[in-house]
């Protein structure tokens, strides 16, 4: 994984989050799954999620396998792995505690 | 992804481009849709899904790099670290690598010759249905050398060939002889007759011309090499005539490339048939000058072939006692009662297989061994490394390496090891089996095998450095993977372990060193034996020149002339010192053996060695004359009462004295009883080979022969007193000509081929063991000196002297190397009794050669020993106790 706490491993964490809940999903559906969850707050270069995606899956985390989409075109589809799975959790669980701190700070200082 | 898939990947990148291009193009395509739904138009929906999308060259670049390299990168920096791991430590590989490369490289060589020469089946069709024709053979005297018979005569392969007909079909070999092929230039080649349809029984194709041979006329078969060699492979050659031993023969085909024969180990130039040969020796049953070798039919088996020739076999024997009226009873008995065998004969027929197999064996085995030390020697070594690794594999450990990955970057480093090891290894390999075939080999009679890079050797080297890579890559491993972190920075508990292990490792070494060094020592001392033995002449400075003159030109008589009027005139030349005639040369195995009978007595048991010689010949080879005269030119003369000398071995046996002058024995020449007188009495000379004690010699004078042997003494150079007898032969005329030369020593020593591969091979490779198993004990003592440093340290403070201190390490080697001796004894005693029959003038148990051993290895071990020692002794207490 990307230095912990860079935008990389943010964009990770968010790509897996959509994968596990949405999976198998297809690049398409997770950019637009990801602009409408944080209501289009985080626009990221919708081309920087490939090389993310493809990290991913040469890491174990997440496989993919071309198939034909509802719109009967072939997509390349991805889902977690059990290695990714807990990735998940671990990696969550940090951001969770990263982001209260921060945002605990941003309060209270 | 999977190793496959990404390989895949790497063969295939335009699949791989292709794929990400799909994927990218899709997405932009549904985002235009998308923004075409909420009502642009189609070219600004378009161009806004570009723009959201970002550089699409470059992101697919990314995204190939990272699904090509991304495991492969791993491994790069596991061989990148292996690398520099190697350069850091250059002694220890070096001496990994070259270990293992010699004994990868030693087992390939010699299995390429043990697979070419015993196992590889012979290039012909369907070679399992090949078998051979021999007897058991019958002793003088009950000799329990008595070996297997593969010779038999033309009228009894006619008779063979017709009564097995339904079951096989035969085919004769003539044994292969070096003879003169004359061209623009003369050259030696090897030369054999078969029968007729031997190539279509063999099922052996032609490359040019054909193969089948007409009864009687003169032709010739040219194998595919000599063709190559000779006639720059030129199919025109068919239908030219190619002269041999001055008579032409047709040239009617090329063998087909790879066929060298039936014999590994012999590659016939030339195949002539059969039914030119010898007219005497395709008439009479007693020229047994052929092998046999036939195919079953199908359906058919050995031993019915073996039923079908026993009852004529049989009727054979019969003749061949009753053809000698003299033999006695024991050994008319054996003839009778013997049986003929049906061997399969897939791997050929090979009186090199029957001289050479147990020791190619041997030798094969003393690879294996240097292989197994070789690799305990390079695990101790990767053992001790990893010992000395261990705080850096604990620190990575707990920085979060998996151990997998751990496990991956020490197996890379053996097999980066054992692959660069291997390489070495098939290199030397390439090298080094023509030179041990060289041994083997001597210039007027030399082996050849088709070594060629044969995927069996290759894999079997492969083999070899993937067994050795995992013999010693997972233990050291498994071992540093298994490191747990805290222990290990502790740096206290978990080494005993590694001792131990260490410990096994080196008494392997020890116990694998001292069998080679056992056998080696043996084979030299042997060797060394062998030539002090004093064979009753001296060969030194003795040239031996094979001589022939026309054949059936002149009378015996006039011959005989020509013979003595050459030996006079070389004896006068300036610088020679004396020069004598002989029907052949002794040590090249040319006999004749006849019965002797006593009068009053019958005829021997045995039969004894006659050679004929020319006065002389005694004071030419340095023998001494015990009694009596030497001979006379008259006493060539036909006589009623052939004077004859004989050595002290035969006096003492038939007279059971040396004072036997004047008295009388005949023997068989021909039919007919020759009497001889003895005028002389020799002392004993080695005949055969220097292996056996002097046997009775009965010497005869010259009978003048088309071909024969002049001995000259001479410390001139071989080559100007080869010049001399050529120009004085000339002189002589009659067509007179040299045709072989060597020395006496030279021949003497091709009787030792066998002792002296053994000993050059056995001796290095005892070395070798010795060198590693001395390694071995110096690298376990300098880790196991340097984790003592505290203890010594503290003993010193406490008062130890520096001898205590080495004494202390000395006890260690001796613990160290007393196991692996006394493993290494018994095997080496064990392998003793087994090369017993190889050996000579060395018992089983022979103190020089255990005491040889032991002292080298006691030497080695204090040599070992000694940097540790020192190092030990002079701990400075105060550092060492302050250490940590």
């Amino acid at each position: 994984m990307a230095k912990p706490n860079s935008a990389q491993s943010a964009l990770d964490l968010l790509v897996l989050t959509v994968v596990e809940r949405r999976g198998p999903v297809h690049g398409y559906g997770i950019a637009t799954a990801i602009e409408d969850l944080s209501q289009e707050a985080l626009r990221v270069e919708e081309g920087s999620l490939y090389p993310a995606l493809h990290r991913m899956e040469e890491l174990g985390w997440i496989a993919a396998e071309w198939k034909v989409s509802e719109t009967n075109r072939r997509a390349r589809f991805y889902r977690v792995t059990s290695a990714g799975k807990k990735q998940l959790s671990s990696e969550s669980e940090r951001w969770l505690s990263f982001s209260t701190g921060v945002s605990r700070v941003l309060r209270h200082a | 992804m999977s190793w496959l898939s990404r390989l895949k990947n790497a063969m295939n990148s335009r699949r791989l481009d292709e794929d990400l291009g799909e994927e990218m193009h899709d997405h932009r395509e549904r985002r235009a849709a998308a923004l075409r739904a909420k009502g642009l138009n189609a070219e600004e929906a378009r161009r806004q899904a570009e723009l959201r999308f970002g550089n699409v060259t470059q992101l697919r670049e990314e995204s190939r790099g990272i699904r090509l390299w991304a495991g492969l990168e791993g491994t790069l920096q596991d061989v990148r670290y292996a690398w520099r791991g190697m350069h850091k430590g250059p002694a220890f590989a070096a001496t990994a690598v070259l270990s293992l490369a010699l004994a990868i490289g030693a087992n390939t060589a010699i299995y390429s010759i043990v697979d070419a020469a015993i196992l590889r089946p012979l290039p012909v069709a369907a070679p399992n249905e090949l078998f051979r024709l021999s007897w058991p053979g019958v002793s003088d005297s009950g000799d329990p050398m008595a070996q297997e018979r593969v010779s038999f005569s033309y009228p009894m392969y006619l008779k063979f060939a017709d009564a097995s007909k339904e079951a096989a079909r035969l085919t004769l070999f003539s044994y292969p002889q070096r003879v003169e092929a004359q061209g623009a230039t003369t050259e030696k080649i090897t030369r054999q007759f078969v029968s007729e349809d031997a190539f279509e029984v063999l099922g052996v194709s032609p490359a040019a011309g054909r193969l089948l041979m007409p009864h009687g006329s003169p032709v010739v078969v040219l194998s595919y090499d000599y063709w190559r060699k000779r006639f720059q492979a030129d199919p025109g050659v068919v239908g030219r005539n190619l002269r041999i031993e001055g008579k032409a023969y047709e040239i009617v085909g090329v063998a087909r490339a790879g066929f060298f024969g039936v014999e590994p180990g012999r590659f016939i130039d030339a195949w002539l048939p059969a039914s030119v040969y010898d007219a005497k020796a395709l008439a009479e049953s007693g020229w047994n000058w052929f092998q046999i070798v036939g195919r079953l039919r199908p359906g058919a088996s050995r031993e019915q072939v073996a039923a079908r020739l026993q009852p004529i076999f049989h009727r054979f024997q019969v003749e061949r006692v009753n053809r000698v009226s003299t033999m006695p009873p024991s050994i008319r008995n054996q003839f009778l009662r013997s049986a003929i065998r049906v061997p399969a004969a897939a791997t050929g027929v090979t009186d090199f297989q029957r001289i050479f197999a147990r020791p190619l064996w041997i030798v094969f085995g003393v690879a294996a061994g240097i292989l197994l030390i070789a690799c305990a020697n390079v695990a101790s070594l990767l053992l001790a490394r990893a010992t000395a690794r261990a705080p850096e594999m604990a620190m990575r450990v707990s920085l979060g390496a998996a151990r997998m990955r751990l496990v991956r970057q020490m197996l890379t480093e053996s097999l980066l090891l054992s692959l660069l090891a291997g390489g070495l290894g098939w290199l030397l390999a390439r090298a080094g089996g023509p030179l041990l075939v060289s041994l083997l080999s001597r210039s007027d009679d030399p082996v050849e095998f088709a070594l060629a890079i044969d995927t069996r050797v290759l894999l079997f080297c492969v083999g070899v450095s993937m067994l050795s890579a995992v013999l010693f890559g997972l233990m050291p491993a498994w071992q540093a993977s298994g490191a747990q972190p805290m222990t290990s920075l502790r740096n206290s508990a978990g080494q005993a372990g590694k001792i131990r292990l260490g410990k096994v490792f080196v008494t392997i070494q020890v116990a694998c060193a001292f069998c080679l060094l056992m056998a080696g020592a043996a084979f030299l001392f042997s060797l060394g034996k062998l030539f002090r033995v004093d064979p009753g002449f001296n060969a030194r400075n003795v040239a031996v020149l094979s001589i022939t003159t026309e054949a059936g030109k002149e009378t015996e008589e006039a011959q005989r002339a020509l013979m003595f009027q050459l030996q006079r005139s070389i004896a006068r030349q300036s610088g020679v010192e004396a020069a004598a005639l002989a029907a052949w040369p002794i040590f090249v195995g040319a006999g004749w053996d006849q019965q002797v009978t006593i009068p009053g007595k019958g005829p021997s048991e045995r039969q004894e060695i006659f050679y004929r010689v020319s006065p002389g010949y005694f004071a030419a080879l340095r023998t001494q004359l015990l009694a009596g005269r030497d001979f006379d030119i008259r006493d060539s003369r036909p006589a009623a009462l052939t004077p004859a000398i004989v050595n002290a071995a035969f006096a003492r046996r038939y007279f059971d004295s040396l004072d036997v002058l004047g008295r009388e024995f005949s023997h068989l020449n021909g039919k007919s009883p020759a009497r001889t007188v003895i005028v002389g009495v020799a002392s004993d000379a080695r005949y055969y080979d220097l292996r056996h004690s002097a046997d009775p010699i009965v010497y005869l004078p010259t009978e003048g022969s088309d071909g024969f042997t002049l001995y000259v003494r001479s410390p001139l150079p071989l080559g100007a007193l080869v010049r001399i007898v050529d120009r004085d032969a000339h002189t002589v005329g009659s067509g007179m000509r040299v045709r072989e030369v060597t020395t006496l020593e030279t021949i003497v020593g091709n009787t030792l081929l066998r002792e002296k591969l053994l000993a050059a091979v056995g001796g290095a490779f005892a070395f070798f063991g010795l060198l590693l198993a001395g390694i071995g004990l110096f690298g376990l003592l300098s880790y196991s000196v340097g984790r003592r440093t505290k203890e010594i340290g503290i003993r010193a403070a406490l008062g130890a002297q520096r001898t205590d201190i080495i004494s202390l390490v000395l006890k260690d080697v001796g613990g160290l190397m007393s196991g692996g001796l006394l493993i290494g004894l018994a095997g080496a005693l064990a392998l003793m009794s087994l090369l017993q029959s190889l050996l000579f003038g060395i018992r089983v148990v022979d103190p020089l050669v255990i005491g040889t051993a032991m002292g080298l290895f006691l030497a080695t071990g204090l040599l070992a020993a000694g940097l540790p020692a020192h190092r030990a002794a002079t701990v400075d207490p105060m550092l060492a106790l302050r250490e940590e």
